[in-house]
């Protein structure tokens, strides 16, 4: 237990720490010794066995629950404020609902604190990979127009945000897990909202009120299991059974498509590209979202072969291929990037709603690998932004000249997501024998299995179509001088790839699979090639052929913009699965 | 023994190569050049003076050549056909980075239509090696040619595969990726005398991999599998001679279209 209390409160410690070193080096230096040891509490407790509880004192939970009305109330006052109705809508809403629960809820019950070997593996992926951010963002922030010490409180800010990543993920009651659910609403709103300008504040707002949506339906899915179980706890509702048990569970599983950002909400997850990179990195596709697959695996063993189940694995599915197509319409980079997060994460869903062993532990293991694979592509884009000012791939053409190594490292980051022998690809072939094993007993799953090979066809055109942005060069621009990459950016960059290659040695060393380990082979040979062929210079050079035409290259880009007659089928689509989500619970 | 098949592999796909060149040539009335006329133009390659644009773009070439034999070998030795399709992918997508690489149109619009064309069959090939699985059982090549019965139970199945095979050895009506010289070799045009040698002998190869798939529905019956082999080979011979190139966007539409919904259609009679 020590070391769980050692990954919440190390952060807040050295976020205040932060606040008060103005100097940069201090600064590093607390960061990499709170990555450290984060990263060793995270690593120990994964290694470690057994489950451990804990139980509330009654002036903490009194604390939450203040904490929780001054949260709600803030919310509330930041839509009076801003004028925005749906965000004062939802607060009151979840005011009142909030207080009657506080009511009703039930005194005693199991432990409010819970760490299982799920939660052990989450403290992983959020210390390990949102360390590493924190560790970026304190350079990308030095060229940010503001106040200092409004950058050591973004820093600060940050650093906090792990500790309440790593809370959520242990939380075993209902209400403390909507307590910091809203947190991470409240960050990412605070954190949207970081430049201050309209599109910022606006995007900030629309990303309030829809994860408050999520707030409401999990104190929905909290009321009914009082109502029908009196308990507030994870653990005893997933193990009473009959009743409104799957009706509770089914509300509980639209927070995660809320919070996952599966369409119609994918809107306030594109809108948080706004925010300062490390922000988009963290919150919304390393760590904070991750919530979402985190939820439907607690929920798993309820979902596995019920109808609420199938029909959230069907919607992960489902929004894997629409986001993946979705994502080809756009030309922002950290667009494009948040799209295929979101249509990630729509699969770890679908992985994880399935229910079967194998099928969440692939979830698992999406989500690790995902969370590196992102992170890096997410930081390198924050490398062009910073270093290139490009932030559209219009802009990155013939990048490669101008700075090679970010153009490597987003290389590395597509090729890690799509490539065998890297874990996400390894995830996704798994995926579809896996999923193709289960075909017999449940012939609905053809759908996830469709949507499975189709998004990943799709998936690949996406990013190479990215990756011919910036490998084509235009002739008009003379072949400028590479801009290096500061060590700030770089470690943490160098560092990630390092976890990839790492990550994908040990899951394919797990296999215990001849042949998985001999699908390393080709990615080690093209490595490899340019020290096994030297003496490329015997050959002579000439420049690309040109049909004697005078030379104006200008690769186009493709995109494919869905009709607005598709985009509206695709809405109602899924908001009618989203509410089908809640009817199928009470139903069944 | 196996290993010496995986060995003639870019041998035995040329003699392929160099028997489409006859038979079309026969199927048109010509006299056609001789079989052996793709190991000629290797050898008239080697005499000619490499040119290359730069390093990394003509190493892909070589990754390429490579990747795609290991997939092919990987048929020849059993293994499990889901892995063989996305070394396969593997192989594509080295080439297409590679007609990124450099700043030439064509080899931009090569690489473009290269993708497309992954992006179309892709699918098709995964959902083959799951109709298989459902029959046989078992994704291993090796176990699948242990059973048979294969064209019984997966006919629609079977004509979605048909239906990529033009795409793969890039035969009208989906000749997209190099459309007959019209966008100049598409993403071979950067490409000279050795390793240019590479890329022909992927050609051969890329004959063998999409064959083998074919073969694969003849099951433990080896006669059927080469029947179904010939059979396809004079069948797109003969639909490239007799139908014009769609566009590119159109051959992934129709794929999408008919072909996956031909493959799902099958599954799901498979399955219910």
């Amino acid at each position: 237990m020590d070391m769980v209390l050692t990954l919440i409160l190390l952060p807040i410690i050295a976020s205040i720490l932060l606040l008060m070193l103005p100097n940069q080096r201090a600064q590093y230096v607390v960061i990499t010794a709170v990555l450290f040891f984060l990263g060793i509490g995270a690593f120990s407790l994964y290694t470690s066995m057994g489950l451990l509880t804990f139980q509330l004192s009654h002036t903490m939970n009194l604390a939450i629950v203040a904490a929780d009305v001054l949260l709600l109330l803030f919310f509330l006052y930041q839509g009076r404020v801003f004028n925005h109705p749906k965000v004062m809508a939802l607060a009151a809403v979840q005011l009142v609902l909030y207080g009657y629960i506080e009511l009703i809820a039930p005194e005693s019950g199991s432990a409010e604190i819970m760490v299982d070997s799920l939660s052990k593996f989450m403290f992983l992926i959020i210390n390990g990979v949102g360390g590493i951010i924190v560790l970026y963002s304190v350079k990308y922030m030095e060229d940010e127009p503001a106040s200092p010490l409004k950058k050591r409180l973004f820093v600060g800010g940050l650093l906090v945000f792990l500790s309440v990543m790593n809370l959520i993920v242990i939380a075993n009651s209902i209400l403390l897990f909507f307590f910091l659910f809203e947190m991470t609403t409240l960050a990412s709103y605070l954190l949207i909202a970081f430049r201050d300008d309209d599109v910022s504040r606006a995007n900030a707002l629309k990303a309030l009120w829809m994860n408050q949506i999520g707030g409401v339906v999990i104190l929905l899915g909290a009321l009914v299991a009082i109502i029908g179980f009196k308990t507030v706890m994870f653990d005893t509702l997933l193990q009473s059974s009959g009743g409104m048990v799957l009706f509770s569970i089914a509300l509980l599983s639209m927070a995660a498509l809320v919070k996952g950002a599966s369409i119609p909400f994918e809107g306030w997850l594109l809108g948080a590209m706004v925010a300062p990179t490390p922000v988009s990195a963290m919150l919304h596709s390393a760590t904070m979202v991750k919530i979402a697959p985190y939820l439907i695996l607690k929920l798993a063993p309820a979902l596995a072969v019920s109808m609420v189940g199938g029909i959230i694995s069907i919607i992960g599915a489902l929004v894997f291929v629409a986001a993946s197509y979705l994502a080809l319409s756009r030309s922002v980079l950290k667009e494009i990037l948040g799209y295929s997060t979101v249509a990630l994460l729509g699969l770890m869903m679908a992985l994880a709603a399935i229910g079967s062993e194998e099928s969440m532990n692939l979830a698992m293991a999406l989500m690790l690998f995902h969370a590196l694979s992102k992170a890096l592509l997410f930081l390198s884009a924050g490398v062009l932004e910073r270093l290139h000012h490009a932030k559209d791939i219009e802009d990155m053409k013939g990048m490669v000249t101008r700075s090679p190594k970010t153009v490597g490292f987003i290389l590395f980051g597509f090729v890690s997501l799509t490539l065998p022998p890297f874990g996400l690809f390894m995830g996704k072939l798994f995926a579809i024998s896996s999923i193709a094993a289960l075909l017999k007993e449940h012939p609905s799953n053809l759908i996830i299995l469709l949507s499975l090979i189709v998004g990943s066809a799709l998936m690949v055109l996406l990013y190479f179509k990215v990756a011919s942005a910036l490998l084509s060069a235009p002739s008009d621009i003379r072949a400028s001088e590479a801009i290096a990459i500061p060590n700030g950016f770089n470690v943490p960059l160098v560092l990630l790839s390092f976890f990839i290659v790492i990550g994908a040695l040990g899951y394919i060393m797990l296999q215990h699979n001849i042949f998985v380990v001999l699908l390393a082979l080709p990615m080690l040979f093209v490595f490899a090639l340019p020290t096994l062929i030297r003496r490329m210079d015997r050959y002579d050079r000439s420049q690309p052929y040109h049909c004697g035409e005078k030379e104006s290259f200008n690769a186009a880009l493709v995109y494919y913009e869905p009709s607005l007659k598709l985009q509206r089928i695709l809405y109602w689509g899924f908001g009618s699965l989203f509410v089908a989500v809640a009817i199928v619970g009470a139903l069944s | 023994m196996i290993w010496v098949w995986i060995a003639l592999a870019p041998i035995l796909g040329g003699l392929v190569y160099g028997g489409e060149r006859v038979l079309r040539a026969r199927m048109q009335r010509r006299q056609g050049p001789p079989i052996l006329q793709p190991f000629y133009d290797m050898f008239k390659l080697l005499d000619k003076r490499t040119l290359i644009v730069h390093a990394p773009h003509a190493l892909l070439a070589v990754a390429h050549f490579f990747v795609l034999w290991f997939s092919v070998a990987a048929i020849f030795l059993g293994w499990n056909l889901l892995y063989i399709i996305f070394l396969h992918l593997f192989a594509q997508l080295l080439l297409i980075l590679a007609g990124y690489s450099v700043r030439s149109v064509y080899s931009h619009i090569g690489s473009n239509r290269e993708l497309l064309m992954v992006v179309a069959y892709e699918p098709i090939l995964i959902l083959v090696a799951v109709g298989l699985y459902l029959v046989s059982g078992s994704f291993e090549v090796s176990q699948i040619l242990k059973s048979g019965g294969y064209l019984t139970q997966l006919p629609l199945l079977f004509a979605a595969l048909l239906m990529i095979v033009p795409i793969k050895v890039k035969k009208s009506p989906f000749d997209v990726g190099e459309a007959h010289q019209e966008i100049v070799g598409g993403v071979e045009i950067e490409y000279s005398g050795v390793f240019y040698e590479f890329l022909y002998m992927s050609r051969f190869l890329e004959y063998i991999f999409i064959y083998s798939f074919i073969y694969l529905f003849g099951g433990e019956s080896h006669w059927l599998g080469a029947l179904l082999v010939a059979g396809v080979f004079l069948l797109v011979n003969l639909v490239d001679n007799a139908t014009a190139r769609v566009r590119p966007a159109q051959m992934v539409k129709i794929i999408y279209t008919v072909a996956m919904a031909l493959a799902v259609f099958n599954l799901a009679g498979v399955l219910l």
